[in-house]
């Protein structure tokens, strides 16, 4: 194993424990959790697996290896942004609907018209 | 109140029936008004944002009803009834779905088994009678059920019925962190409950086919679902405790 594939394989290693950390104080919801966990051993096992890896890229006729790598890197955190935003998009009209209903509860519990 | 239905230990002024209900108007009013007659109690349909009738059949079939202000999910509906409960000093709940499938006339049963045994849960089992599944949904249901049973102790054989009596310490307990994620809140609720020692029995029920409405999932779907409560068991050990705010 060459200095470079210890230093990725603890990179990917240490990834995998923080995300089970989060997991463990019940940072993440179970849904994303599978995700970075996945995330995680996808990066160990690509770090050990790379001559496979290699071949795959030759197979789908890529030369290179890693620049399918960053590809499919690419695509998936495009993936990733893409999906954060519909979260982000819900977490705001909910937030806009919450606001609502306070406003409605807050006129039913004080008086808004002045009736002196 | 009805007290008039009172069964052996049963006061029925401190029963609250807790109905979940998303987009069912064509079967909550006969949940309610069966609920109301086969039961006794009060009812509590929580109507998890939906977008037809639901919350006004169900007040017209008389039942109380709190509504969310967008859909949260059957977890978080069922911790709703579990802290209105809670708040208002009813010492036991019973769990019944408003799509017309849990027959309210085993809902005596569920709730007389809370005291027979000196149990926390009674979980409806839909698997005492007539009701069978196949294929692939029945490996995943044997296989949780198998699981749940080994950590908790006692024979389960459904762990996802949302047909389930609570009893007083699981009401106060789990008022505040009854878990919100969807299909998590039924399987984890049982390892939470066995971590603090509760009692879990089960109690056969019968399961009617659909009066209406739609189902909830395909087998796409109920497989990632499936491969999700996998992770959720899984995790159970190294998570935290559910905070009081139920978790994130
Ligand atoms: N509060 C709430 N209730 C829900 C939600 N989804 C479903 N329900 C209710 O939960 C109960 C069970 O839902 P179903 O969709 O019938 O789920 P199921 O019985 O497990 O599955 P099938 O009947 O086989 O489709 C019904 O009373 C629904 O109205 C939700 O998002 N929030
Ligand atoms: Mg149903």
């Amino acid at each position: 194993m060459s200095r470079l594939e210890l230093f990725v394989v603890v990179v990917a290693v240490v990834n995998v424990a923080v995300v089970l950390e989060f997991v463990r104080r019940r940072k993440l919801a179970e849904g994303f959790a599978l995700l970075w966990i996945g995330v995680g051993l996808a990066g160990v096992a690509l770090s050990l697996a790379r001559p496979v890896f290699d071949a795959v890229a030759r197979a789908v006729g890529v030369s290179y290896g890693p620049s399918l790598l960053f590809t499919l890197a690419l695509l998936f955190l495009l993936f990733v942004c893409m999906s954060l935003s519909l979260h982000v998009s819900r977490l705001s009209s909910r937030t806009e609907i919450l606001a609502e209903e306070v406003a409605f509860l807050r006129a039913a519990q004080e008086p808004t018209v002045d009736h002196r | 109140m009805h007290r008039r239905r009172a069964g052996k230990d049963t006061v029925l002024s401190e029963l609250l029936v807790v109905i979940p209900a998303l987009d069912e108007e064509a079967t909550v009013g006969d949940v309610v008004r069966a609920a109301r007659e086969h039961i006794g109690g009060s009812v509590l349909v929580v109507d998890d944002g939906s977008v037809d009738e639901t919350a006004a059949v169900a007040l017209a079939a008389g039942a109380t009803v709190v509504r969310h202000p967008f859909n949260l999910g059957v977890g978080a509906a069922v911790r709703s009834g579990l802290r209105y409960a809670s708040e208002h000093g009813y010492t036991a709940v019973l769990q019944l779905d408003a799509d017309g499938q849990h027959d309210p006339s085993d809902g005596r049963r569920l709730v007389e088994r809370l005291h027979e045994d000196s149990a926390d849960i009674v979980v409806g089992t839909r698997f005492g009678g007539n009701y069978r599944v196949r294929g692939l949904r029945r490996l995943g249901m044997r296989t949780l059920a198998k699981v749940v049973s080994t950590r908790l102790g006692t024979r389960l054989t459904d762990t996802t019925s949302g047909y389930r009596a609570f009893g007083k310490r699981a009401v106060d307990r789990l008022s505040r962190t009854y878990p919100s994620v969807y299909l998590s809140d039924t399987v984890e609720v049982l390892l939470m409950a066995g971590d603090w020692g509760f009692r879990v029995v089960e109690e056969p029920v019968h399961m009617h086919p659909r009066k209406g409405g739609r189902p909830s999932s395909g087998p796409a779907l109920s497989t990632v679902n499936f491969l999700r409560l996998v992770l959720v068991i899984v995790l159970h050990d190294i998570r935290r405790p559910m905070s009081r705010r139920g978790g994130p």
